[in-house]
């Protein structure tokens, strides 16, 4: 394989502080830091069919909704064992994300993007319109993971599995799956010319993205005891967005701090409710103009910055032979 | 032959291509020719005829099942992938066709070298001007191990005199040394009289003259296409 430069450091840094850190919190925030957990994994997740791949799904919290409602509907009406419920939902999400990826195989942008709203919408609906099923606006109790509601147990178990996603993620984009994905962003007649099959590729990243939402989604239902059809608001979908872009898009660690900073901005804010969208909506709208490559763009280019100052020059003696095209939003 | 609507864009048209042979394919604009190279690539569905490829019919494959039979292509106006370096651009031929990453890497540095453009592998290729991406497009397909047929489009239109010649060294190098068959759109009659061994005239979607350049060249029906119009 050719030399990874990958500086593994500041990930395994990070993990010891998240492995200390419920030491020294309250329960209230060893409770937020699960949530966002789960929003590390749904952000990571959805940047690998967004971002990378360029599939841009309006969907991807809708598929955390129906792992949930699966699990728990599996346990709750046929005594499935909570293991058996949550596998089966996860197994009945690759189903429905193949089907849905096979339906937009041909769609791109905002095509896509309202289509797959569309199936969000129709999801959502069920659920409210099916109550005596689905339990609608009222909710749907379901069984707890580990039978308690002290959240530190649930926190590990999330941290662990937000470990595990990255680590997955990033294997898959170092691999050749990850070159494929990424040429069918960048020119998708191109790859296939060069002999990717852009069409099973194209739904492999649908459907491995989806499967790894509604895990976190049956998680997530098992952690709260509580869902309902809010779960699949447009709100959630657009949250998810914003973590990416604020972090990073096609970025690996872009989506894990973006999660992580507006989420705590977020609960800093809450006592202010009604200017935290405004806020957070002014931080996307400045990252936008500035940095429309994300905090790790931020990141990146005061890195280089104070490198060049030292003498130390991290970039090529490329000089560009064109006068500088850049484009907003080609940013790797 | 391939309709577009009421427009028909190929007709009738018959071309045999010898194994090992670079063969110019040449014609007025809009005359069929990158239609005809969409056709035999999977990009467009032809309406009626047949395509075949070393005794396999090919019409009708998926373009990157084309390609898996040892058929590559570049485009009039190049298609890198932009965001990525030049040296991940050269790999994903290699890694369709179950290469190791060392192995493409290693082909890729290989072939990179040959085409001096080494020193730009790690940049994305969004950072490189026109002729540098056309000379990129053109090395990216021989990282096919499969590579028997290049259609190359317009691989000279709008590219300095220097890539050119490296672009010309290539494909002279690649046709000697490996026997690979090519087919070379352009409008530059001087360069493909010096670089094809036979030459093809498509006007208005139909083959109007074949042979070498001086045969075509002195064809009345193919003077009447490029003068009359």
């Amino acid at each position: 394989m050719p030399r990874l430069r990958l500086n593994y450091s500041g990930p395994l840094l990070f993990l010891l502080i998240a492995i200390l850190l419920p030491l020294f919190l309250t329960d209230y925030w060893i409770y937020a830091l699960t949530i966002t957990f789960y929003y590390v994994i749904m952000a990571i997740t959805w940047n690998l069919l967004g971002g990378y791949t360029g599939q841009f799904s309006l969907s991807h919290h809708t598929f955390a909704v129906i792992g949930s409602y699966t699990s728990a509907l599996l346990i709750i009406k046929t005594g499935f064992p909570l293991w058996m419920g949550m596998v089966s939902s996860w197994i009945f999400n690759a189903f429905i994300s193949v089907l849905l990826g096979i339906l937009c195989l041909r769609m791109r942008g905002i095509y896509l993007a309202l289509t797959t709203w569309a199936f969000a919408e129709i999801v959502k609906s069920y659920i409210r319109m099916d109550f005596e099923f689905t339990g609608g606006d009222r909710g749907l109790k379901t069984p707890l993971f580990f039978k308690t509601m002290n959240p530190l147990p649930y926190y590990y178990l999330f941290l662990a599995f937000a470990v595990i996603t990255i680590i997955v993620i990033a294997i898959i984009m170092r691999s050749r799956i990850g070159y494929y994905l990424r040429t069918i962003r960048n020119d998708e007649v191109a790859a296939q010319a060069m002999g990717v099959n852009t069409v099973r590729w194209k739904v492999f990243a649908f459907m491995a993205a989806s499967v790894f939402a509604s895990i976190a989604g049956t998680l997530y239902g098992h952690f709260i005891g509580l869902i309902s059809p809010v779960s699949g608001e447009f709100y959630e979908m657009a949250l998810i967005i914003i973590f990416v872009v604020i972090g990073g898009m096609r970025s690996q660690a872009g989506p894990v701090v973006g999660a992580i900073s507006v989420r705590f901005l977020a609960e800093v804010l809450k006592k202010w409710p009604e200017v935290r969208m405004v806020i957070l909506a002014s931080v996307v709208i400045l990252i936008m103009r500035f940095f429309n490559g994300g905090v790790m763009e931020f990141l990146r280019q005061g890195y280089q910055r104070i490198r060049q100052r030292k003498g130390r020059n991290p970039v090529s003696g490329f000089q560009k032979l064109e006068p500088t095209q850049r484009h907003r939003g080609n940013n790797e | 032959m391939k309709d577009f609507g009421g427009l028909r864009a190929v007709n009738n048209v018959s071309l045999n291509i010898k194994e090992g042979k670079i063969q110019g394919l040449i014609g007025p604009n809009g005359s069929g020719k990158t239609t005809m190279i969409n056709l035999i690539t999977g990009m467009y569905k032809i309406d009626n005829g047949a395509i075949y490829f070393s005794g396999d019919r090919i019409d009708g494959l998926q373009p990157y099942v084309i390609a898996g039979k040892g058929i590559m292509r570049t485009f009039q106006i190049s298609r890198v992938f932009r965001d990525m370096t030049v040296l991940e651009n050269m790999m994903v031929p290699a890694l369709t066709q179950d290469q190791s990453m060392v192995e493409a890497k290693g082909l890729a540095e290989e072939l990179l070298e040959f085409a001096l453009l080494t020193r730009l592998k790690d940049e994305p290729a969004k950072n490189l001007s026109g002729g540098q991406n056309m000379l990129l497009q053109i090395v990216r397909g021989f990282m096919n191990k499969n590579l028997r047929l290049y259609l190359l489009d317009e691989p000279f239109a709008g590219v300095h005199q220097v890539i050119k010649g490296m672009i010309l060294r290539t494909i002279k190098k690649m046709n000697e040394e490996k026997g690979i068959t090519f087919i070379v759109v352009s409008h530059e009659l001087t360069t493909i009289q010096y670089l094809c061994h036979q030459i093809s005239v498509l006007h208005r979607g139909e083959i109007i003259s074949q042979g070498t350049m001086e045969e075509v060249a002195n064809d009345p029906l193919v003077i009447d296409a490029y003068l009359g119009g």
